[in-house]
């Protein structure tokens, strides 16, 4: 792999650097706070996973077809549904369709749109670039995602009485949880928001620090961070927007019944 | 689809209605067993009887908020199924136990029929919002005032208000009085009364309160464990009662002190 632009790190740099988490661990000994096995543990899973990491990213970037990397990318896709369905107590009727459709057409949607009209490269399915900008957008999805879907499960069931009052002054169910769908997707946006609006000053975010530190112009890693952002941006949205689109619809019957609490 | 083109009063018809509701522990209970009976038109029908015995589920069949397991609700002539449920909403109004207002004035919450219609909502000083207010006896400063800032009261008046203004046929209230001491609850029965009279309006009440019943409704169903025990008009049956379920409810203080909360 090329490094040029980066300083080079050793094998002894590195168990240097791990001297740092031996410090902190030797420091909770000290105050005894009873973590010490659990950091050691942690570090050790970081270190570990990491590398397997890198050697499977080692062997996928070495792919050069198609279908290989979108069933990467299908996975990847199925593991943070599994990650949201575990998260989410109180799921809402249907949860993995809704969720997994939702998921579906709002992060494939941008990630395709994003790979092929904003960074251009060849071939379309570069691993190199198309895994880690569809697991950034994935991953913001999920966030924004899981909490559209946990919302929306908290306010169908805080504002049954008022979704009530709606239907019985003679408003269609979607009417009716006109409330509850707007402030969920007002609670999706949140953190996408916050952080576009706290970027550069509050933090600098990870993809530009990283390609900094490898050598990239810092105007360059810029541009490349603004594009990530939008891209984010419009997928959190459009996924949970799905999401309530879909998902209120199961809290009802066809005759604009809400339907009784099921758990 | 036909509209109800009808001079007369609707009747409300249950024909063998069964309701099946879930228990806390998850499994399919009865909550109404069989119900048939009749609501004459521009009259009022009480549905009396203990707690857990059906009494709001079985309004809530009227209009549809509910679906029944087995059996037939009609409206006038006309299964209710056939009618499409946000039509039927607007014929058949329903009044909550615990009225919910939305925020804002109390002129917002009387337009909200009209939004959810995509009609013209009538300002404060409209004839329909005058004539809801006047026939609620709301004061007439009220429609500017924070709706959820009103006493429980005044609430549940505008709440009826609100039921009345897309010009319901058939009124179904459930514990109209629960909330109310005992003065404001019989200026409540006065008005329904008038309300009813007044409008040739069907209306379905389901009460605790032995009083309101006996002073207002023409009608009365006993409820118990979701069958119908005893029916007739409203006089006869608290004044003469025939079954052994109903003498021992009349004979229950506590059930006729809870109506009037």
């Amino acid at each position: 792999m090329d490094n040029q632009g980066l300083a080079h790190m050793g094998l002894l740099d590195l168990a240097l650097a791990y001297g740092l988490v031996l410090l902190a661990i030797g420091l909770a000994r000290l105050e005894r706070i009873g973590q010490e096995t659990q950091m050691l543990w942690a570090s050790l899973r970081m270190v570990f996973q990491l590398l397997a990491v890198g050697y499977l990213l080692h062997f996928v970037f070495a792919v050069k077809s198609p279908l290989p990397v979108l069933a990467i990318l299908i996975v990847m896709g199925a593991f943070s549904l599994q990650v949201m369905g575990g998260r989410i107590k109180r799921k809402m009727p249907r949860f993995y369709q809704v969720m997994g459709s939702s998921l579906f057409i709002g992060c494939g949607g941008v990630t395709f749109l994003f790979c092929s009209l904003v960074v251009h490269y060849s071939p379309w399915y570069d691993p190199r670039y198309l895994i880690p900008l569809a697991g950034m957008i994935i991953g913001n999805s999920m966030n924004g995602a899981s909490l559209a879907a946990e919302r929306l499960g908290a306010e169908m069931r805080e504002r049954r009485e008022e979704i009530e009052t709606a239907l019985c002054l003679g408003a269609s169910a979607r009417q009716a949880s006109k409330t509850a769908l707007r402030n969920a997707f007002r609670a999706a946006l949140m953190p996408t928001t916050n952080t576009m609006a706290a970027m550069g000053i509050v933090s600098l975010p990870g993809m530009m620090t990283g390609q900094i530190l490898s050598g990239t112009e810092p105007m360059v890693a810029v541009r490349y961070q603004v594009a990530i952002m939008c891209a984010i941006t419009g997928a959190v949205a459009i996924t949970a927007y799905l999401i309530l689109l879909q998902g209120y619809r199961h809290y009802f019957s066809k005759a604009h019944q809400l339907n009784p609490i099921d758990n | 689809m036909p509209l109800f083109e009808i001079a007369n009063a609707a009747v409300v018809r249950f024909e063998s209605v069964t309701f099946l509701g879930r228990n806390q522990e998850g499994s399919d209970v009865q909550l109404l067993d069989g119900i048939t009976f009749s609501a004459p038109g521009g009259e009022i029908t009480a549905i009396i009887g203990p707690s857990g015995g059906g009494k709001s589920t079985l309004i809530r069949l009227v209009n549809r908020l509910a679906e029944p397991a087995a059996g037939a609700v009609f409206l006038g002539d006309s299964d209710i199924r056939d009618i499409d449920p946000l039509q039927l909403r607007r014929q058949v109004a329903l009044v909550p136990q615990k009225p919910f207002m939305f925020e804002g004035s109390v002129l917002d919450n009387l337009q909200m029929p009209f939004l959810y219609r995509h009609q013209t909502p009538p300002t404060s000083d409209s004839a329909e919002v005058r004539q809801v207010m006047s026939l609620a006896r709301l004061e007439p400063d009220m429609p500017q005032r924070n709706a959820r800032s009103l006493s429980l009261g005044q609430q549940q008046r505008v709440a009826i208000a609100r039921a009345l203004i897309a010009k319901p046929q058939v009124l179904l209230l459930d514990e109209p009085t629960s909330a109310l001491d005992r003065r404001t609850s019989d200026a409540l029965a006065a008005t329904l009364r008038e309300i009813c009279h007044s409008q040739n309006l069907t209306m379905i009440m389901v009460t605790h309160d032995l009083r309101l019943t006996e002073k207002i409704a023409d009608h009365c169903l006993y409820l118990e464990s979701g069958r119908i025990v005893e029916q007739g008009r409203a006089s006869d049956l608290l004044a003469y009662p025939m079954s052994e379920e109903l003498k021992r409810f009349l004979a229950e203080p506590s059930e006729q002190e809870d109506g009037n909360g």
